[in-house]
């Protein structure tokens, strides 16, 4: 599998060290439900047969965390995007 | 037959000489060691002003993207979204001159024993790096000043391309060093190899 | 011999030698074994998997099921390769198998007799019980009679490698059709790699007799692979087989670099392992003649047409004398024109239709060959075959021939369509199986698509190679399509000639018959893939290239069911067999991964050190002394001079992480259950960090070098899965952070110091300016300086041993020279290098967590740390940790265990049970997790996981380890047995 790193290029899927879903956010630690969202987040996943979001991270490259839209039942790469926008032009 | 892999160190590089087929060497490696080198990554909001202090200071652009500026003497690279390597072959103080120089906005970390620089030349390179890279290397797409950061091997390379000639500099962690060694040696003795030390 | 007087594409001007079973042959530059084979009028060549039954060659290409022999000899010794792809070399050693004591005399031949009890299911009824009957009756039985070659005794001598290719457009088969499109995208502007298992390109045009244009078919293919090879855009790989198509684009290929040799050149592979990637593919594979099924269909001398065929065109060889034909379709009609062009003698066409095309009867009258319409073959005879029975006109009628040409039409070969799920899809004017949907950016063309003409192949792959390259952007010119001189060829379905005599081979190479078939349909297999499975059809080393078909077919004879209906089995990777050593590469033995030797290393290894593996690194394990009898020995020296004196050990396999930004303090709060944005520049502090489910997932020292400068160790195991799990933290869960973190991991050698002596040792390798006094570089402090004579240094006052110690960071190609320096200034303190055995007998001694409680199922509180964790502030791991079941006071938690005699050895993995309690799952307090002699207390201990373990210091539990029969009492105790107050480490 080929994955299109937004920094790198396209590289080998082998580069990566995959993580998960990437529509789960890291809830409130100081809600006062948050131990129910923390144990969603920690251990509820969707398991869609069809495009998804995931975590990959560029460990043999940029090592940069990926967004990667990946269709799992034919492992089509639909879109990557970086986690965090580069340092950036602000200020 | 003996395995050229079991004439080779497992844990140091290889004596300088010539390796595998003889004859004119179809890929020629050069080591060194002398080589200065920093990572330099841009305080959050600081890229424009990093940019303009490096450019104003160095006289180098610093790319968005895996591409390399400079030269020999001082060559900056890129590495991941505002992160850089840069390297120098005769200025032992870089990192603290980039740390006082870049102070507020960039984190500037020695690297200059992280690595060993590999020169990897030669008619036959191509064909060699094919036998590890699973980037395309084609010289028409991996165009001079291209920068990889990948595995080679199993080992991890900071790879790229200074210039219009056919040839690559391969930067790879001090302790994968013997390992890699070993990739170039046996993937590259069916063309020879000419092994050498710099610096 | 039966090599023709003239035509063919071999050498007649290279006679090479090679020999078969021991018996010297010649055959010509050009041949594969087969054909020289055939040429040396050697016709018997194997014996069957199962029933013994004596084989010939029956194809000329790699979908061979019976000619499978042993190629060369000794420890390059390869069984079940195909004779009809072996491409002949000279001295070429190849040997028949699966026969005893000699392939013309076959004793296990007797199992022919037993047949009835080998069918279909035969794996499944005969062996069900008793269970113990498997080891000692069934499978040294079955090993015995049935299966094919024997492997390598030694050591594969040959290397292989693995490469990787990019191109634009891929085209896999170098016949009519890859031909043409490799020509169009190429002549577009296209990176081409164009690929073919043949040592020669052309595929079917080598072995058929057509023109293309006024050019003889195997001219042209001769003509477009020059003009292909003489562009720099195009790599033509020969003997190279695309096996798989896997995701993105990624196309799996063997290329055999050395196979057509009698050993590799040297420094060459015998094999090569490509992953091409491909942004657009052709597959351009061609088809595979199927048989028809008879009675005696598997007799040496039973054939298919179009390998006849080849024989005579490509390889000037006659593959019998006198020859029938039989079939259902117009190409074998060509197959017998050409035997007969040749110089054989051609009785008889037997074809199943009645009506034949006036053409191809004409042709045949012109040539004198008598032609049976509605004939069907029902029996052979001869050990090679003498003879055939065919039933004609509600009669039958003996032919004696030496060869039977068989053709039951043609199948796609759709199996790389597959690899993507593809399923194919059932053709009925053709009989054949087409491409279903394929893997993304592959097209199918040529008789790979159903296109079995010459002309069609060739207009096929123009338009293939043409979309291709315009799909990817290049502009393609109106292309010029060769012309040809034939048309699609037609066929009647036909597979199994129903009441014939005696066993009709379906699958030869699993030797599974029409009745094995008839079996598993009575027995209710009706599913194509519970029918392969259940009769082993097509389940044999050419995975039922030419049995598939008519497999199922027959099936969905019995069923009615239809063939579309029925549908086929799916074909996976690899089309051909791979060799593992080809999948490895060079990454075997001491390569199979990356070795990381230690800045000190060579230092080590002149002190006599063992090594030991950790992850990639090599490190010393222990250094053992002239006498010293076991490592025990050497180890229990090693810490008793550590604890005496001093010692040093190099621990630069930590993993050194650098954070700096103005987030750095913050970023370790959160990240880290203790708090650390508090810590004074100059100091270092334990850390403890978890997963989000709770779970401890990392430990080390992080020390803050100047305000916004900190430098974090981690275990050596977890280095790179910490890292990973920062940029984690800071790329997606706290992107505001202003923190730049970089590994330091390689430009840092660090050696620890320890014993108390070390600060003796260590004051002599600071250079003058830097103080090492208590007060200057008191516990837990970390100062920046110089060595050995202003080399860059950062030193910690850290211990995992329990004493007095010190880590001395200096950048990593001085390590060796600072292990050099404090064994010189510690000389005269006994100094002692020491392993990872000692260091670890230490930490157990001085109660220290490792990474054998660092299991990923234990908390914090779980080993003793539960303090450290803040409740200020949120961090990794937090909320999580609060769980009941994690706070349960009923977890096993951290305690020390010594033995209640005083002189047992402890074992780690044995688990507690309350004293008397039955040693059942129900009664499991725990268990041990790290046990060592200790040298210093002069008895075993150890360190472990109990049930309210503080709770029960004193109280005494039995630890039980039924694996190694250990079943011992133990005294709980608190986990520091040396300086269990600290006094040393602060003094």
């Amino acid at each position: 599998m080929r994955i299109p790193c937004p920094y790198c290029g396209a590289r080998d899927a082998h580069e990566f060290a995959y993580l998960g879903d990437a529509t789960v956010t890291r809830p409130d630690p100081a809600a006062p439900d948050a131990e129910d969202t923390f144990f969603d987040y920690v251990y509820l996943r969707d398991n869609p047969a069809g495009p998804h979001s995931e975590w990959w991270y560029h460990a043999s490259g940029c090592r940069q965390w990926v967004r990667v839209a990946r269709d799992t039942r034919t492992h089509a790469i639909l879109g990557t995007e970086l986690a965090r926008k580069p340092a950036g032009d602000a200020a | 037959m003996t395995h050229i892999l079991d004439t080779l160190p497992l844990t140091r590089l290889p004596a300088p000489g010539s390796y595998g087929r003889t004859g004119a060497p179809g890929v020629t490696v050069a080591l060194r060691e002398d080589v200065a080198a920093a990572t330099l990554v841009a305080r959050r909001g600081a890229g424009v002003r990093l940019a303009d202090v490096v450019q104003a200071r160095f006289g180098l652009t610093l790319s968005d993207g895996p591409r390399m500026a400079g030269d020999d003497a001082l060559a900056v690279l890129g590495t991941g979204p505002g992160r850089w390597l840069t390297l120098a072959q005769t200025r032992p103080g870089l990192a603290a001159e980039l740390a006082s120089t870049l102070d507020g906005l960039a984190a500037v970390t020695d690297q200059s024993d992280a690595n060993i620089l590999f020169e990897i030349n030669g008619p036959r390179v191509l064909d060699l790096l094919a036998k590890g890279a699973t980037i395309d290397l084609d010289p028409e797409v991996f165009r001079p000043g291209d920068v990889a950061v990948t595995a080679i091997a199993h080992v991890g390379v900071t790879l790229w391309r200074p210039g219009e000639e056919i040839a690559y500099r391969a930067l790879v962690a001090r302790s994968f060093a013997p390992a890699f060694a070993r990739f170039l040696i046996a993937g590259g003795a069916e063309y020879g190899i000419g092994w050498s030390r710099r610096g | 011999m039966s090599r023709l007087a003239k035509g063919g594409l071999v050498d007649r001007a290279r006679a090479l030698s090679f020999s078969f079973d021991g018996k010297r042959y010649s055959g010509l530059a050009g041949d594969t074994l087969a054909s020289a084979l055939l040429a040396n009028d050697v016709k018997l060549v194997g014996r069957s998997f199962k029933y013994h039954r004596p084989r010939g060659i029956v194809s000329a290409g790699p979908e061979e099921p019976n000619a499978l022999v042993e190629l060369r000899a000794g420890a390059r010794r390869e069984p079940n390769t195909r004779a009809t792809v072996v491409e002949l070399h000279d001295g070429l050693i190849a040997a028949s198998q699966n026969r005893w004591p000699s392939l013309g005399f076959d004793l296990l031949s007797v199992n022919g007799l037993v047949a009835p009890f080998l069918g279909a299911g035969f794996y499944y009824k005969t062996f069900m019980w008793p269970a113990s009957f498997w080891e000692k009756l069934y499978e040294p039985v079955i090993r015995r009679a049935a299966g094919l070659g024997r492997a390598a005794d030694g050591n594969d001598p040959d290397e292989y490698e693995k490469a990787n290719a990019f191109c634009d457009v891929l085209v896999i088969g170098a016949g009519p059709a890859g031909l043409m499109a490799a020509r169009e995208a190429a002549r577009a502007g296209a990176r081409v790699i164009l690929a073919d298992e043949d040592f020669l390109p052309g595929g079917r045009l080598n072995a058929e007799s057509h023109t293309v244009g006024d050019e003889a078919g195997h001219a042209f293919a001769a003509r477009l692979a020059a003009e292909l090879a003489s562009n720099p855009k195009v790599r033509i790989m020969t003997r190279t087989t695309v096996f798989g198509v896997y995701d993105g684009g990624t196309y799996g290929a063997l290329e055999r670099v050395s196979d057509h040799l009698a050993e590799p050149a040297p420094f060459a592979p015998r094999q090569r392992l490509w992953r091409i990637v491909a942004k657009r593919a052709v597959l351009a594979a061609g088809a595979t003649e199927r048989p028809i099924v008879f009675g005696g269909n598997d007799r040496p001398g039973v054939m298919a047409a179009g390998a006849v065929q080849a024989y005579a065109n490509r390889f000037g060889v006659a593959a019998g004398k006198n020859l029938a034909v039989f079939a259902n379709n117009d190409e074998a009609w060509r197959a017998a024109f050409d035997a007969a062009q040749a110089g054989i003698a051609v009785s008889a066409i037997v074809d199943v239709r009645e009506t034949i095309s006036p053409a191809l009867t004409a042709e045949a009258e012109r040539r004198d060959i008598r032609v049976i319409a509605g004939g069907q073959v029902i029996g052979t005879r001869g050990k090679t075959l003498s003879g055939i029975e065919v039933r004609h006109g509600g009669t039958t009628e003996a032919l004696a021939i030496d060869t039977l040409a068989v053709s039951g039409g043609w199948s796609p070969n759709v199996h790389l369509t597959c690899h993507h799920g593809g399923k194919p899809i059932w053709n009925a004017d053709i009989a054949a199986f087409v491409p279903g949907a394929t893997p993304p950016g592959l097209s199918v063309a040529g008789a790979a698509r159903g296109h079995f003409s010459l002309s069609g192949a060739l207009r096929d792959g123009v338009q293939a190679g043409t979309a291709a390259a315009s799909d990817l952007g290049f502009a393609t010119a109106t292309p010029e399509i060769p012309i040809a001189d034939d048309a699609e060829p037609a066929i009647a379905a036909f597979w199994h000639v129903a009441d014939s005599k005696g066993p009709a081979f379906v699958d030869p190479q699993n030797d599974v018959t029409a009745k094995d078939v008839g079996i598993a349909f009575k027995e209710g297999f009706r599913s194509v893939e519970l029918l392969k499975r259940y009769t082993t059809l097509g389940m044999a080393t050419d995975q039922g290239k030419t049995s598939n078909v008519t497999g199922l077919a027959i099936m969905a004879e019995l069923t009615g069911a239809g063939i579309s209906e029925t549908g086929t089995t799916i074909f996976r990777p690899p089309y051909t067999p791979v060799a593992i050593g080809a999948l490895a590469g060079h990454h075997r033995g001491k390569d199979f991964r990356p070795t990381r030797p230690t800045p000190t290393h060579e230092w080590a290894a002149e002190q006599g050190a063992v090594f030991v593996e950790t992850g990639l690194w090599l490190r010393a394990q222990y250094f053992p002394r002239p006498g010293e009898a076991d490592w025990l020995t050497t180890v229990n020296r090693e810490v008793s001079a550590v604890r005496a004196s001093v010692g040093l050990i190099d621990v630069s396999t930590f993993g050194k992480i650098d954070l700096q930004g103005p987030d750095v303090g913050a970023f370790l709060d959160r990240v880290y259950i203790n708090g650390f944005s508090a810590l004074a520049v100059g100091k270092a502090r334990y850390g403890v960090m978890l997963r989000e489910d709770g779970m401890v997932m990392d430990d080390g020292t992080t020390a803050r070098l100047a305000p916004e400068h900190y430098v974090m160790t981690t275990t050596t195991a977890n280095a790179a899965k910490v890292y990973q799990h920062l940029e984690f933290c800071l790329q997606v869960l706290w992107p505001e952070l202003d923190v730049a973190i970089a590994s330091v991991s390689e430009q840092w050698a660090q050696i620890a110091l320890a014993g108390p002596r070390s600060r003796d040792v260590l004051a002599r390798v600071v250079d003058d300016s830097v103080d090492v006094s208590n007060e200057a570089l008191p516990y837990m402090g970390a100062i920046i300086g110089t060595v050995m004579g202003g080399i860059p240094a950062r030193l910690f006052r850290l211990s995992f041993s329990g004493e007095l110690g010190y880590e001395i960071a200096v950048p990593a190609r001085h390590g060796e020279t600072l292990a050099r320096a404090l064994m010189a200034a510690g000389a005269e303190f006994g100094i002692t290098p020491y392993g990872t055995e000692a260091l670890g007998v230490m930490r157990i001694e001085k109660g220290h967590v490792s990474g054998n409680e660092l299991s990923g199922q234990t908390t914090a509180r779980d080993l003793g740390l539960g303090r450290m964790a803040s409740t200020k502030k949120d961090y990794v791991g937090r909320t999580m940790a609060g769980r009941p079941g994690l706070t349960d006071p009923e977890r096993p938690t951290f305690v020390g265990f010594k033995p209640v005699d005083g002189t047992s050895r402890l074992r780690a993995g044995a688990h507690f049970l309350k004293v008397g309690a039955p040693a059942d799952t129900a009664n499991d307090e725990g268990y041990m997790t790290s046990v060592c002699y200790s040298p210093t207390l002069q008895h075993w201990i150890g360190l472990g996981l109990l049930k309210r373990g503080p709770e029960r210091i004193g109280e005494r539990v039995r630890a039980y380890d039924p694996v190694r029969g250990g079943d011992i009492e133990v005294e709980v105790c608190a986990p520091g047995f040396v300086d269990p107050d600290g006094e040393k480490l602060r003094g």
